[in-house]
């Protein structure tokens, strides 16, 4: 039933802006979800959707801008308890839930139920009101179950109990179905369906367009922290949202490759077959020298668990690797030795040795050079790591300088010198310009260009799409832990590549 | 870091210069030969412990058996020599073997089974508590000879007692391992980020493992020089003793969480602390105050680690806490 | 739950199967005298043990117990030594010592966020100090051995009928309040949240902080209830009453399923672990094998049950990892059809 405009918006965002020191992260970002509508927020990784939802829900403070919701104004900085009682729920990919409790205590935790006049949780109370809300909503779940023991959907359905049992009337779902079996997603949807029906609304984040496509009366797109687009029902298209999340700009992003460059290389690295059971299946590929071989997908594609296993850090169920055109069982050592290299994705937990300095965070991978006979040679290793130093440009170029105190794009340089100065044949390269400034982004692009025309093979996983094109000779799409695509194209677009990793087909295709 | 630690190592060495200092003018009999030659002893003791006990320090874990572990090795070369006859250089070998087995037990617990650190050795310090029992019968055994043996804790070389020349000995060794080796190197990338370590080629596991021996021996050396120089060995000897070394090291500069320690460090956080007693006693301060003070400074010590009295290192470190916070 | 619960029977069985054991070799083992004395003495450990539960669930530790102990029972001593008010008036007061000794820790941990280990090893320096400065002295400066003749502070430790001590009541009691405590307070949940998911916990609205304090102090108590106790009972006090008592509690937590992660834990473990101790102890005293191997025994359980705890985790770890396994490949097997 509709009544007049106003008074159907829950909530309201106007002209919100938010910036890190320097680099605008939202900007003017105009933003409403109406009352009992399911509304979903998409754009590329970083472009602002989790910074809006964190700003909402009060985790981080905006820098300007009005939020109302149910027409009474929020302050410019508010707790996430605060949010929680006006009636705005959130449930992250990390659950927020206690181990060890039961599903009725999780739900109620802080909230629980008093025998009157007392601090006694009255616990037949609490697990009677649980189960008037999971009958309510028909959820497989019991009172009484431990958390530890009921699957992830089954801790998503708890997420959502707790946020009803607060009386929620937002109800935020980020990338909710990440670890879903097709079963599980349905029921999701039947369930964000019955919130409609009773009036909440719910807001969704999610990668993945047949999910969108499929429950959104409402889609707000966002691009470089701008909004670019709300589009109504009947507008609702996949591959029209992947248009505007991309843009026309990208055009120039279109690169001319030379095919015949690479054909008739010699193989460096055969893959055929290979399986880790949840992670990747039956992936076959041939890397050639020189090559690089862009892998992209959406995130929980399986890509970084394919190089990963490639590399040796991870172990594989099935599958055939020859590496130099010899049968080749992967481990960290014996990569490291053989000329292979790999730079992680999340640079700071993963990559860098944040205490150390440069010249330590260097020899670590090189103590072949530096320490043959386990005595650290200090000429040896200092003229490495300024060797390290002027491959990449690290700023400032003092090699006693700790990592730590270092920019992004410097620490992620550092990473990549202590593999340049090796003799490399084949690296692995994950994710490496997030978080990065643009220019530093362009040498660390260079520096690939030149790895692969000094011969090296490249293996790079990302989800920054025109860095995927720029750089690549091949680009190899996951879906679901399997290649569904390989892009040979003379012309490779942004938009070509995300419409495949969405799993869009080719019916869907502009005319 | 290196650098940054050298800096902190010069300031401990001028804190302590510092310390002597005020330690002279309240009382001028601190320089004297008797007066430091009682301190001496306690600074070579820790000094020895703490170059091994500093491994598993860096790597995250923790050695809470030392006192034991020490006391028991004194028991167990007394046995060696005087009740099986050995000849005394093969029963030190024998026992540091020993210290070093025990240690890589410790290890292997923490480092495969994954049992926290400081549980393994807190229970390893109970149960080689009740061994030094059972194999010294629960008393004190006097070390009569053999005078070789006896002349490495009581000998003296250009005047100055032994057991400073093996402390010596220990610490620059322990400090080239640590700061010159690919080993030592590896043990604090493990502390540092266990995680980017793996993915640079190291095997976490192996490292720890070599750690608590490390650890071990070094102890079961402290032991024997122990044994050397007091003539004397029982189970409850340099119990406790675990806490002194832990405060030696933490103002030596070394973090809790790992990654970050340095042996001459150790060397002199123990002096300062030794100093300190000393300088308690020399005031004729009663003893029950003096538990009270070091407990004190180990507190202090880590607050200032954590950075809260000093301002300006605060904002310097962006150390692995935050990196993987 | 059920798995602590198989833990703990366990834990049962083999206590009356070495019981029997034990009385066999030795008859005395199992007269009520011996019985009493033996709960007696897992009561002195095990009040400090509930304190201390506590404190590992929140993922803590407090290696100044015994320390909090002797500093304690000092406080008593000079109040019966020096003063002549009556025990309703300087109990609670020796029991707010306790409870700020512990307030001393958690003020550390929870406002300098100091590693929780070294900052109580810390305190319990502190603190054996402090009670050797307090501790009654003669004429020439050496401590001295206080009897104690006040009537109501010997009621403490003393027996009540069937020969039950009075403390093993005061255990009982303590151990019951608090674990139905734990279990139906808000507060009890909140211990446990911020002890399972920190996180979790604060953005729930959970003052983790606080409860991290409040913990400590709890301990603090714990162990000075403890103190009055042990010296009623033993008619005097020294000052190194307590130190030492560490590892027996630490011990009777591990035993009783307690983790060092956090999160879990129950007072009836505790207690049971307490007893099991206490009658491992006893036993070995009537079995008339040396007292030496005592620390080996207790050394050698905390080992081996933590052992035996981190690999019962691995392999129901690994259960459940291959039970989801198998469903994600049924799931990709019908995704991909």
């Amino acid at each position: 039933m509709e009544t007049e405009g106003k008074s159907d918006i829950l909530l309201e965002c106007r002209k919100i802006v938010k910036s890190y020191n320097g680099p605008i992260v939202l900007e003017d970002v105009n933003f409403s979800v109406k009352r009992g509508e399911i509304h979903s927020l998409v754009g590329e990784n970083g472009a602002g959707k989790s910074t809006l939802v964190k700003i909402i829900t009060g985790a981080i403070e905006r820098n300007s801008g009005d939020i109302l919701f149910k027409g009474q104004a929020l302050p410019l900085q508010y707790s996430r308890k605060y949010a929680e009682n006006l009636g705005i729920a959130v449930i992250y990919q990390e659950l927020s839930l206690i181990p060890g409790m039961t599903v009725a205590q999780n739900i109620f935790l802080s909230r629980e139920p008093l025998y009157p006049h007392t601090r006694i949780i009255n616990k037949r109370k609490m697990n009677a009101m649980a189960q008037e809300l999971i009958d309510r909503y028909q959820f497989p779940l019991k009172p009484s179950d431990i958390i530890d023991n009921i699957s992830i959907a089954q801790r998503q359905l708890v997420e959502i109990l707790k946020a009803l049992s607060g009386n929620a009337s937002l109800m935020i779902m980020d990338e909710p179905t990440s670890s879903l079996t097709r079963t599980e997603v349905e029921m999701l949807f039947k369930i964000i369906h019955t919130l409609k029906s009773e009036g909440i609304s719910v807001l969704y984040i999610s990668h993945r367009m047949e999910e969108v496509y499929a429950l959104s009366d409402r889609v707000t797109v966002l691009r470089d922290g701008k909004l670019v687009s709300v589009l109504e029902k009947e507008q609702i298209n996949p591959a029209e949202i992947i248009r505007l999340m991309i843009g026309h700009k990208l055009e120039e992003n279109a690169v001319y490759h030379n095919l015949p460059k690479i054909e008739g290389r010699k193989p460096v690295l055969e893959v055929e077959g290979l399986t880790s059971v949840g992670k990747f299946t039956d992936i076959s590929f041939t890397l050639h020298e020189g090559e690089v071989l862009g892998i992209g997908g959406l995130v929980g594609s399986g890509r970084t668990e394919l190089v990963r296993a490639l590399y040796g850090i991870d172990p594989y169920n099935k599958g055939i690797i020859r590496y130099l055109g010899k049968p080749w069982v992967p481990s960290v050592h014996a990569s490291i030795r053989s000329g292979i290299g790999f730079i992680p994705e999340e640079r700071r937990i993963q990559g860098i040795l944040a205490p150390l300095t440069i010249k330590r965070n260097i020899s670590i991978t090189n103590f072949d050079r530096i320490a043959p006979r386990g005595v650290i040679k200090n000429k040896q290793e200092k003229q490495l790591a300024i060797d390290g130093i002027r491959l990449v440009n690290v700023k400032p170029p003092d090699p006693e300088v700790v990592v730590g105190n270092l920019s992004g794009g410097n620490q992620q340089k550092v990473g990549l010198a202590k593999w340049l100065v090796r003799s490399l044949k084949l690296i692995f390269i994950d994710e490496p310009t997030v978080g990065i400034d643009v220019g530093t982004k362009e040498e660390i692009y260079g520096h690939i260009r030149t790895l692969a025309e000094q011969g090296v093979s490249v293996i790079l996983v990302s989800s920054d799409l025109p860095e995927l094109t720029r750089l690549s000779d091949r680009v190899l799409i996951l879906r679901k832990g399997r290649i569904i695509k390989e892009f040979k194209e003379c012309v490779l677009t942004s938009e070509k590549i995300l419409r495949a990793a969405s799993g869009i087909l080719e019916e869907y295709d502009e005319a | 870091m290196k650098r940054n630690l050298l800096i902190y190592e010069v300031r401990l060495g001028l804190v302590l210069l510092v310390l002597m200092a005020v330690l002279t003018i309240i009382s001028p009999s601190f320089l004297s030969l008797t007066n430091l030659s009682n301190v001496i002893w306690s600074v070579c003791f820790i000094g020895i412990l703490s170059s091994g006990a500093i491994y598993p320090i860096i790597t995250g874990g923790i050695d809470l058996s030392l006192g034991s572990l020490a006391a028991l090795s004194g028991i167990l070369v007394d046995m060696f020599m005087n009740r099986f006859g050995i000849n005394w250089v093969v029963a030190i070998v024998l026992t540091v073997l020993i210290g070093a087995l025990i240690g890589l037990f410790n290890g292997f617990i923490v480092a495969k089974i994954r049992v926290p650190a400081f549980v393994v050795t807190m229970a390893a310090k109970t149960y080689l508590y009740g061994v030094a029992l059972v194999v010294s019968n629960g008393a004190m055994l006097a070390i009569l000879k053999p005078k070789a043996f006896i002349a490495i804790g009581t000998g003296r070389l250009f005047n100055l007692p032994n057991p400073i020349y093996i402390m010596l000995v220990m610490v620059v060794l322990s400090q080239f391992l640590l700061k010159q080796t690919a080993f030592g190197r590896k043990v604090i990338a493990v502390g540092a980020n266990e995680v980017a370590a793996k993915l640079s080629g190291i095997d976490p596991d192996s490292i720890r493992l070599l750690s608590y021996t490390l650890s071990g021996a070094t102890t079961a050396i402290g032991g024997v020089v122990l044994a050397s120089l007091t003539q004397q060995v029982f189970a409850a000897a340099a119990s406790d003793i675990e806490l002194n070394v832990l405060t030696a090291l933490v103002i030596g500069g070394a973090s809790l969480l790992g990654g970050k320690g340095s042996v001459v460090g150790g060397l002199l956080g123990a002096m300062i602390v030794a100093f300190i007693t000393n300088g308690l006693n020399l005031m004729n301060v009663p003893a029950p105050y003096h538990p009270i003070v070091t407990g004190s400074v180990i507190i202090l010590a880590l607050l200032m680690n954590e950075g809260y009295l000093v301002p300006k290192k605060r904002k310097k470190v962006l150390g692995h806490h935050q990196a993987a916070a | 739950m059920s798995s602590h619960v198989v833990r703990w029977l366990v834990l049962l069985a083999i206590m009356i199967v070495l019981s029997l054991l034990i009385a066999l070799v030795n008859p005395l083992f199992l007269s009520t005298g011996n019985l009493m004395k033996m709960l007696q003495e897992a009561s002195q450990t095990g009040i400090v043990a509930v304190g201390f539960t506590l404190v590992m669930i929140t993922a803590g530790i407090d290696m100044s117990i015994g320390a909090i102990i002797a500093v304690t029972s000092m406080v008593s001593i000079n109040f019966i030594s020096y003063t002549k008010l009556p025990v309703a008036v300087f109990v609670p007061i020796t029991l707010l010592v306790g409870m700020i000794a512990g307030a001393f820790n958690g003020f550390f941990i929870t406002r300098f966020k100091l590693p929780e280990f070294i900052v109580t090893l810390g305190t319990k320096s502190i603190l054996s100090g402090l009670a050797l400065v307090i501790a009654v002295k003669d004429s020439m400066g050496f401590v001295q051995n206080v009897y104690i003749q006040n009537e109501s502070y010997l009621w403490f430790g003393s027996q009540t009928f069937g020969g039950i001590y009075r403390t093993t009541i005061a255990f009982v009691i303590l151990g019951v309040a608090t674990q139905l405590f734990l279990k139906n307070t808000r507060t009890g949940s909140y211990i446990y949240a911020s002890g399972a998911n920190p996180n979790a916990a604060k953005l729930s609205g959970i003052n983790t902080e606080r409860i991290v304090f409040g913990v400590y102090i709890f301990s603090g108590l714990c162990s000075s209830i403890a103190a009055i106790f042990i010296s009623s009972r033993m008619m005097t006090a020294m000052p190194e009453l307590g130190l030492g008592q560490e590892m027996d509690v630490i011990a009777s937590v591990v035993l009783g399923g307690t983790a060092f992660s956090g999160g879990s834990g129950d007072i009836w473990g505790t207690m049971i672990g307490a007893v099991f101790l206490a009658l491992i102890k006893n036993g070995i005293l009537k079995l008339g094998i040396s007292p030496w191997i005592q620390p080996i025994v207790i050394g050698g359980i905390i080992v081996v049950t933590v052992i035996i705890d981190v690999w019962q985790k691995k392999i129901s770890d690994r259960l459940a990892a291959k039970a989801k396994l198998k469903k994600l490949a049924k799931a990709s097997a019908q995704s991909a059809a």
